[in-house]
């Protein structure tokens, strides 16, 4: 038994249409209402199915159809062509904090934004308690949500999704809301809905959430459907995606012209594999190889890691500055602990001297799985000692005078 | 969930103009009931939480509006009203008129008031405008008190007739909601229809019997005249109100039709043009 169907389904959006209407005039707008738009097709007969109680988890790169997916299956917009069939109700946490109005307090907002998800009155009012318990943000029911901090705003938003009963639940990137122990207390709703029998659809960058959380997971890309089966599969025919993408930036020059140019870059497992799987927390090491035509002074070699969310760099390894000779060669990097958070990452890799960028080779994608346990973005390596105990003569206020500025 | 388990298969397709998918249209609307509530609730008390007036602002601008035609049509120009005081006699027709005129103020604007929310998440759509139009009733509601105080003032006792008025004002709610279904759905893609708006309603009002009573329109211009419902319902309402007269039917009856017309052909439009509101908003 099925408790959503996806079949053959195509989404084509009109890219005029969602662009800038103001500035087209009157008969523009005429014209375009007539007139079919450049077409853009977001999804291309795509069909899947998921049973019930199933988690399944959706992959790709951005644009690449996921998000058009989330909106078709919560109906906020429809197909071009094909049909979605659901059998069971259907709850998205999608957007948290939807419909909050800062004028109204925490009660009124509760209901207001809990009957837009599709909740009645009387069950809100039966869950209000919980829902406050929840976020935690029970002494401030009474407030304006206005007069709210950004984390009990999105607390509150949340719990008030996370209290919807429904058979079949999509969720986005909602897992990474408020602080970390917030998180966790999500990330275990979740598992006791997921225990109790509810069909689950998570759409993540966060390849270490999906694999744990889902029995099954698509890979998408540019709208089509190019994988299917096990999560830790796709997963890996996810980052064998990212490798053969082609090369951007090549800005006309070919490599041979290059002073340098990177030919490979790696990661390597501790049985020394290459692998596209690394840990927070845990030991890692990457060979970069390269090649200069030419003698190159002051260069140096870098591993630029993008966040795959928005492209941001979030860290990076360096090599230099050396004196590189003509030929081929090689670098490894390593660190005894990876400060990178769970997720999927892409490598750029650059050479650069004094007068600038000698080559820039993008893009390799891999992935950073749950390792050691860590508190926001990054792992941050520490040692720690004990300065004193319970009961140990004098230590507590020597000890702290130390820090503090003389 | 056992339940759950033998709910109908809920099917999404490609949009279509359908009347059969518009009656499936109802049934989820009636599903969203408590959503209404909630939202016109809310509607109604945002609006009067943080201004001093508060619901008097409702009563406001028939009041105001009452204040300035009564020196413009009875101080400076003598205008005809039918032997009742022509302050009283032109407040009755501004009730009707600025709920009116208020639901489409307000609800046209109010899809692409709400982008952000019909982006995200996914409910009967016709629920923004109706709101917006209950909360305007809700106001005249409000107003109709100052109407009671003025015939109190004025010494005119009301008769069954009044009565009348409930059937009226429903004509005037079918009428400002098949409006705003279009003219809601419309400005997703037009912005100028809420630019446009207040000159248009500036002009029907004076195409509609409000500071005037409908025995100064030529006879010959009455047919196309009484296509406009709101003629039928103002010139009523004061007449059921204020005159102790039977109703108009003639200048009713055209309008009646019209709005029997609109408000399904206004509701399948509005249900088609829903299914991809989100994508050009």
């Amino acid at each position: 038994m099925y408790d959503l169907e996806f079949l053959d389904v195509s989404k084509k959006y009109g890219i005029a249409d969602s662009s800038n209407a103001e500035s087209a005039g009157l008969s523009g707008k005429i014209a375009r209402f007539w007139k079919s738009p450049a077409d853009f097709w977001a999804l291309r007969d795509v069909t899947f199915r998921v049973s019930r109680g199933e988690s399944l988890g959706i992959i790709g790169h951005n644009g690449a159809g996921k998000s058009t997916i989330l909106k078709l299956l919560s109906n906020i917009t429809t197909p071009s062509r094909g049909e979605i069939r659901i059998r069971r109700k259907i709850a998205g946490l999608l957007e948290v904090g939807s419909g909050f109005h800062p004028e109204l307090t925490g009660r009124e907002n509760a209901f207001l934004s809990g009957s837009i998800l599709g909740m009645r009155r009387a069950e809100i009012a039966a869950k209000l308690e919980s829902i406050f318990d929840f976020a935690g943000v029970r002494e401030f029911a009474d407030v304006p949500v206005k007069r709210y901090s950004s984390g009990m705003y999105v607390r509150l938003g949340f719990s008030i999704a996370a209290h919807l009963e429904a058979g079949i639940l999509l969720l986005d990137e909602v897992l990474a809301v408020g602080d970390a122990k917030f998180q966790e207390k999500c990330q275990r709703r979740i598992l006791e809905l997921k225990a109790s029998g509810t069909t689950i659809v998570f759409i993540s960058h966060d390849l270490a959430a999906v694999r744990t959380l889902c029995d099954r997971a698509l890979l998408l890309n540019r709208g089509k459907l190019i994988g299917e089966g096990a999560p830790s599969d796709v997963i890996a025919q996810y980052a064998r995606l990212g490798s053969e993408r082609p090369e951007e930036q090549q800005e006309g020059v070919t490599s041979l012209q290059r002073a340098a140019h990177v030919t490979s870059f790696y990661f390597f497992d501790d049985r020394g594999e290459p692998t596209t799987e690394l840990r927070t927390g845990f030991p890692v090491r990457a060979v970069l190889e390269y090649e200069a035509s030419r003698p190159i002074s002051r260069a140096t070699i870098n591993a630029l890691f993008y966040w795959s969310g928005d492209w941001s760099v979030s860290s990076h390894f360096a090599a230099g500055p050396m004196d590189l000779m003509p030929g081929m060669g090689a670098i490894e990097f390593s660190s005894d602990e990876l400060t990178l958070g769970p997720g999927a990452y892409a490598v750029s890799c650059t050479i650069e001297d004094d007068e600038g960028e000698i080559d820039f080779v993008s893009k390799t994608y891999f992935s950073v799985a749950a390792g050691k346990p860590m508190r926001g973005k990054f792992f941050s390596p520490n040692r720690w000692r004990r300065l004193s105990e319970p009961g140990t003569v004098g230590a507590r206020s020597g000890q702290l005078h130390d820090i503090e500025p003389r | 969930m056992d339940q759950e388990s033998h709910a109908c298969t809920k099917v999404i397709g490609p949009a279509r103009f359908s009347p059969v998918a518009a009656i499936g249209g109802v049934r989820e609307l009636l599903r969203h009931s408590d959503l209404l509530y909630t939202l016109t609730l809310h509607r109604i008390k945002v609006r009067y939480k943080q201004s001093v007036l508060g619901v008097g602002w409702a009563v406001l601008q028939p009041l105001l509006l009452m204040v300035v035609y009564t020196i413009i049509f009875s101080v400076i120009v003598k205008m005809p009203s039918e032997g009742a005081p022509y302050a009283v006699f032109v407040y009755a027709a501004l009730l009707p008129w600025t709920f009116f005129s208020t639901s489409i103020a307000t609800a046209s604007a109010s899809m692409v008031s709400h982008g952000s929310l019909i982006t995200k998440v996914y409910f009967p759509r016709e629920i923004l405008p109706m709101t917006y139009v209950l909360a305007a009733f809700f106001d005249f509601l409000m107003a109709s008190i100052v109407l009671a105080i003025l015939l109190a003032i004025y010494h005119i006792a009301v008769g069954v007739s009044v009565l009348l008025v409930v059937p009226l004002m429903l004509i005037a709610f079918a009428f400002s909601l098949a409006m705003t279904l279009i003219l809601s759905a419309f400005q997703v893609r037009f912005r100028d229809i809420g630019i446009a708006m207040g000159l248009v309603m500036q002009l029907w009002m004076y195409a509609t019997p409000v500071v005037y009573p409908l025995s100064v329109v030529p006879k010959r211009y009455l047919w196309i005249y009484s296509l406009n419902p709101m003629s039928g319902v103002v010139e009523n309402f004061r007449r059921v109100v204020l005159l102790h007269s039977s109703v108009n039917v003639a200048i009713l009856i055209p309008g009646l039709l019209v709005c029997a017309v609109l408000l399904p052909v206004a509701y399948i439009y509005f249900k088609t043009a829903e299914a991809t509101m989100a994508d050009v908003i």
